[in-house]
């Protein structure tokens, strides 16, 4: 019992770092129709801004966070507007090799910069776990489960409540309308793609100082990331929430009681079910073919 | 491209063996030829029928997973005490074996996953690959796991007292290109045939084209079983080339290659994958040879692939079949 | 005008023939190590340890009267590209002998290409059997294998008071080859084994196997990954409150760098070493030791490296050994004489014994290995 309890808070904790990755890419990928293969960059590079900040430069912690966000929003800016905006009515497949060569080349920047040697950042939270009976969980989990949960929070209100956010539903629904609407089509893409990218950086600042940093974290973030916006259904931030707490549920469960070996294929295993079953994820609408 | 054209080609590329002793160079044709077999038929699903399959380095991994086993012999347990076993089989068979259980596979996802379209049937491919791997990983008693099968014999063909072996380089670079030809006619006929111009109409429409009548999911998985048995096919010769196979052959970084060369060289076209794959096979040595870090080389890699999609979107091919056309003041479409 | 063409030309000559000149000076090593992708830590630390050893021997004279050029090329973590490295290695490079590839998975695959050109090759870190047992008469195998390691460990079985173990390994040939032999040797112990726990070699989460672990109450947790993995179990391991003796196999630990990255979460836990840079004055030859750890240390490396850059640096002094005693740069010679020499190295006194099918042996060197302990955010030597 007492397993089964520690299994299923680890679940809750992991649930909400995925739920920040689902969102994200669900964001690009759902909305935008973008592969964004540089989503798990996104996540490393916020892991590394935490570094550099924290460990380098000495910046608050907290602060450094902030940053981190910031910085991680100006990139996912930057590709959108170098990278992106020429290729706007290119096929899908296309902006897609776009995106796997920025990963590439990314990837290998930071190799470059900061080696191939795993970066640990010093959180300011006490070692020692937060022990209530038989579980036990440590501070930077519960700090990190915190803020993914404002975060989630805060993108839903976004992008559903404010003008923004709708403008963002509008372009991507139908974009000519939108544009006879006064929509800045351009602008919109950026922040879209931005906002995402924020979200991929937050999880990465977030968990860097849980994990370690390398170069290839982002990989095995990434293809966590894709199970999850297929499993809520592609543009749906809410769905994309559940998704990855199922995915976390199902991980912790899976390994803990069937086999550890098979642990990271729950995701894909989960997805190919689900999708036999209703094959539009678990919460979206019909996807239009053709 | 001209039927004259085509077979001067082939020709100066069968000839390559007759004058070209440097075997690394050899070493590097031949693993671009087999890449190039695969990307064909990734250009087959996402170049003809407009599928984005980014699993198709499973079908590529159960060829030569199948091939190897059958070439080695294997012994299971289904049961606790009932085994099932096979005999090692000549290498020919392995591979044939190897292209049909590759096919079979490809016709079970196609009837499975082409319920679903666009973004979801992305991710479905990618997580089928996904799943392959980890039981290649974990189902040790047959494929070894991460211990890797080696030892893998090499391809030796025996017609009567004749005996020819390809496990020397300059006889395995003619059957990679042998393989090439035959899958590149292969495509070209069925892209021609009706049930090409099926997969066309449903790549460009696929709501109208089943309003036509035409049975969009039967199209689609003739072209899934065509394309799976060609991977697998490209899998069988590598891994009677390389002569070891271990999970590592589903890393995703083999889908990406194929997926590179078939979109660089233009999706879509016949002979765009041959384009790209000879470009984007061949840049990786060109760049080791140059004395750069390897971190750099990876990053040239990455810049001139988004360069070249970035100002050429429909490919290389397509780029050059408009210049010529413009030049020639006539359409080229036999390309 | 004309002065100037005459200078240029001369000098042009002179280059060239003085470049003929250097050029003949040099005696190629080929040298295969993923320097990007999922183990370029590792990978650049060899070839950082193999550049040690190179720039000590050139300074010494280098060999035959000639100087050695080593050539390292990067794999990629991808055995496709281990294969194509070894074929530019030997047919571009014409090096007469090779050391890599690293990880098993990478030397697997490159193994029939050295029996194809018939070049020797040192395997300076892969640990699984096979690689010796398959029938490769090019292999030479300075590392020790899991099954080695696990029976060095053998005598501290009843010291450490094991009653029931459990392991947790990472999934690929390396982990599972140690867990396999250390459960094997354990059970012969008289050992309750519990569970054996594995991961993916990518993941970064293994709480849900930590619990697993925690509930079969054994005392002793044998761990086998990299280090990157290692910080973060030992990381996990606390937060869960999972009191036991961690044990981590493998050699690929650096202890430093988990005492870094861990902190007190790596206290109490113990490591197997091939090379103890804390107290080097335990190895065989220890003087060859600290000069290795000098250099390392004046360039600047990371000190977490040591215990993976030594590999490197013994591999080029046995090929460079062989050479010596081969008598010339020639792959076959310098296979012959493998078999025969013997090299004060860091990883002790290498020789090579005959492993493997009759005719057909690898040679197979038998490395010491060490236990130690993290203790108060020191390395020390276990003590009982």
């Amino acid at each position: 019992m007492d397993q089964l309890l520690q299994h299923l808070l680890n679940a809750t904790v992991l649930g909400g770092t995925y739920a920040l990755l689902g969102i994200g890419l669900t964001l690009i990928f759902g909305i935008m129709r973008v592969v964004n293969f540089t989503h798990g960059e996104l996540y490393a590079f916020g892991a590394y801004c935490m570094y550099l900040l924290v460990m380098s430069l000495n910046v608050n912690f907290f602060l450094a966070f902030f940053l981190a966000v910031a910085l991680g929003a100006a990139l996912g800016g930057a590709i959108e507007i170098l990278l992106l905006n020429r290729l706007r009515g290119a096929d899908i497949d296309t902006t897609m090799l776009v995106m796997i060569g920025a990963w590439i080349v990314m990837q290998n920047a930071e190799q470059l910069t900061w080696s191939g040697i795993a970066l640990s950042i010093n959180s300011p939270f006490p070692a020692d776990p937060l022990v209530v009976g038989p579980v036990s969980v440590s501070w930077n989990r519960i700090y990190v489960f915190a803020v993914a949960i404002v975060l989630i929070g805060a993108t839903y209100y976004f992008v559903n409540r404010t003008r923004l956010g709708k403008a963002m539903r509008a372009t991507f629904q139908d974009r000519d309308t939108a544009a006879l609407m006064g929509i800045q089509i351009n602008r919109i893409h950026t922040a879209t793609f931005a906002l995402g990218s924020s979200l991929a950086a937050a999880a990465g600042a977030l968990l860097g100082p849980v994990f370690v940093v390398t170069p290839t974290m982002g990989d095995l973030a990434a293809s966590k990331a894709f199970a999850i916006v297929i499993l809520g259904g592609l543009g749906n931030v809410v769905g994309a929430t559940v998704g990855g707490f199922i995915l976390a549920f199902a991980e912790e469960i899976g390994a803990g009681y069937i086999s550890s070996g098979y642990r990271d294929a729950m995701g894909f295993v989960l997805i190919i079910l689900i999708l036999l079953m209703r094959p539009t994820g678990l919460f979206a609408q019909k996807e239009r073919i053709g | 491209m001209s039927r004259l054209l085509s077979f001067v080609l082939v020709a100066g590329l069968a000839s390559v063996p007759l004058w070209l002793r440097d075997f690394y160079v050899l070493h590097v044709l031949i693993t671009t030829g087999i890449f190039i077999i695969a990307a064909m038929s990734l250009n087959l699903l996402l170049g003809f029928t407009g599928q984005l399959s980014l699993g198709h380095v499973a079908f590529f991994g159960i060829g030569a997973y199948t091939s190897a086993l059958v070439s080695l012999g294997f012994e299971i347990h289904v049961l606790p005490d009932v085994t099932v076993g096979l005999a090692p089989k000549p290498v020919w068979f392995a591979m044939v074996t190897g292209i049909v259980v590759a096919g079979l596979t490809g016709y079970a996802i196609g009837k499975l996953s082409f319920r679903v379209r666009g973004a979801y049937f992305v991710i479905v491919s990618i997580s089928f690959a996904e799943v392959v791997r980890l039981v290649a990983v974990n189902w040790v008693e047959l494929t070894q796991g991460p211990m890797a099968l080696n030892n893998i014999p090499a391809l030796t063909l025996g017609i009567g007292p004749i005996e020819l072996s390809f496990l020397r380089k300059p006889s395995f670079y003619l059957l990679v290109l042998a393989a090439m030809v035959v899958c590149y006619i292969i495509i070209m006929r069925l892209v021609n045939s009706r049930a090409g111009r099926a997969m066309i109409a449903l790549r460009e429409n696929e709501s109208l084209a089943m309003s036509v009548g035409i049975d969009v999911t039967r199209y689609l998985v003739i072209a899934t079983i065509v394309s799976a048995a060609m991977a697998g096919m490209a899998g069988a010769l590598y891994t009677h080339y390389i002569r070891i196979v271990d999970p590592d052959i589903f890393l995703f970084i083999y889908t990406v290659t194929m997926v590179i060369m078939v979109i660089t060289g233009g999706k879509g076209t016949l002979t765009g994958p041959l384009v790209g794959g000879a470009l984007f096979g061949i840049l990786p040595e060109v760049l080791r040879a140059m004395a750069i870090r390897p971190e750099v080389q990876w990053i040239i890699y990455g810049v001139l692939m988004v360069l070249v999609v970035y100002f050429l979107p429909e490919g290389i091919v397509p780029a050059i079949k408009r210049s010529l056309a413009g030049w020639k003041r006539r359409p080229i479409d036999a390309l | 005008m004309k002065k100037i063409a005459t200078l240029a030309a001369a000098g042009l000559l002179a280059g060239s023939a003085f470049s003929g000149a250097v050029a003949q000076e040099t005696i190629k090593i080929g040298v295969t190590q993923p320097l990007t992708g999922a183990f370029a830590a590792s990978g650049n630390y060899v070839a950082q340890g193999a550049k040690i050893a190179e720039d000590e021997i050139n300074k010494a004279g280098g060999v035959l009267g000639k100087q050695i050029q080593l050539i390292i090329e990067d794999n990629k973590s991808n055995p496709t590209e281990a294969v194509s490295t070894v074929e530019k290695l030997i047919q571009k490079d014409k090096v007469p002998v090779l050391i890599g590839a690293w990880s098993s998975t990478l030397t697997l695959a490159v193994m029939p290409k050295l029996e194809e050109y018939q070049v020797p090759m040192i395997v300076e870190t892969s640990s699984s059997g096979k690689i010796t047992t398959s029938g490769n008469p090019y292999i030479f195998r300075i590392s020790p294998t899991s099954e080695m390691e696990a029976k060095a460990f053998q005598p501290l079985v009843s010291k450490m008071g094991i009653k029931k173990a459990n392991f947790l390994y990472t999934n690929n040939d390396f982990g599972i080859g140690s867990g396999a032999e250390y459960s094997k040797m354990l059970k012969a112990n008289g050992v309750e084994i519990g569970v054996m726990e594995t991961m993916d070699p990518k993941a970064t989460d293994f709480s849900a196997q930590l619990a697993k672990i925690k509930a079969t109450g054994g005392d002793t947790l044998f761990v086998t990954t990299a280090v990157e993995q290692l910080t973060l179990i030992l990381k996990q391991a606390e937060e869960q409150q999972l009191k036991v003796k961690i044990v981590s196999c493998g050699g690929s630990n650096s202890p430093d760098q988990l005492i870094e990255q861990a902190g007190a979460a790596a206290n109490g836990s113990f490591h197997t070493a091939f090379f103890p840079p804390w107290f080097p004055e335990v190895t065989k030859n220890p003087d060859v030791a600290k000069r290795y750890m000098n250099e390392w240390k004046k360039r600047g490396h990371n000190v977490g490296g040591l215990t993976e850059g030594f590999r490197g640096y013994d591999g080029v002094f046995v090929a460079v050994a062989a050479i010596k005693a081969a008598g010339k740069a020639d792959p076959e010679a310098i296979r012959k004489a493998l078999w025969g020499v013997t090299v004060k190295g860091i990883y002790g006194d290498i020789h090579f014994t005959k492993q493997g099918p009759a005719g057909k042996e690898s040679g197979q060197n038998l490395p010491v290995v060490y236990l130690v302990t993290i203790d108060n955010g020191k390395v020390v030597r276990t003590k009982f």
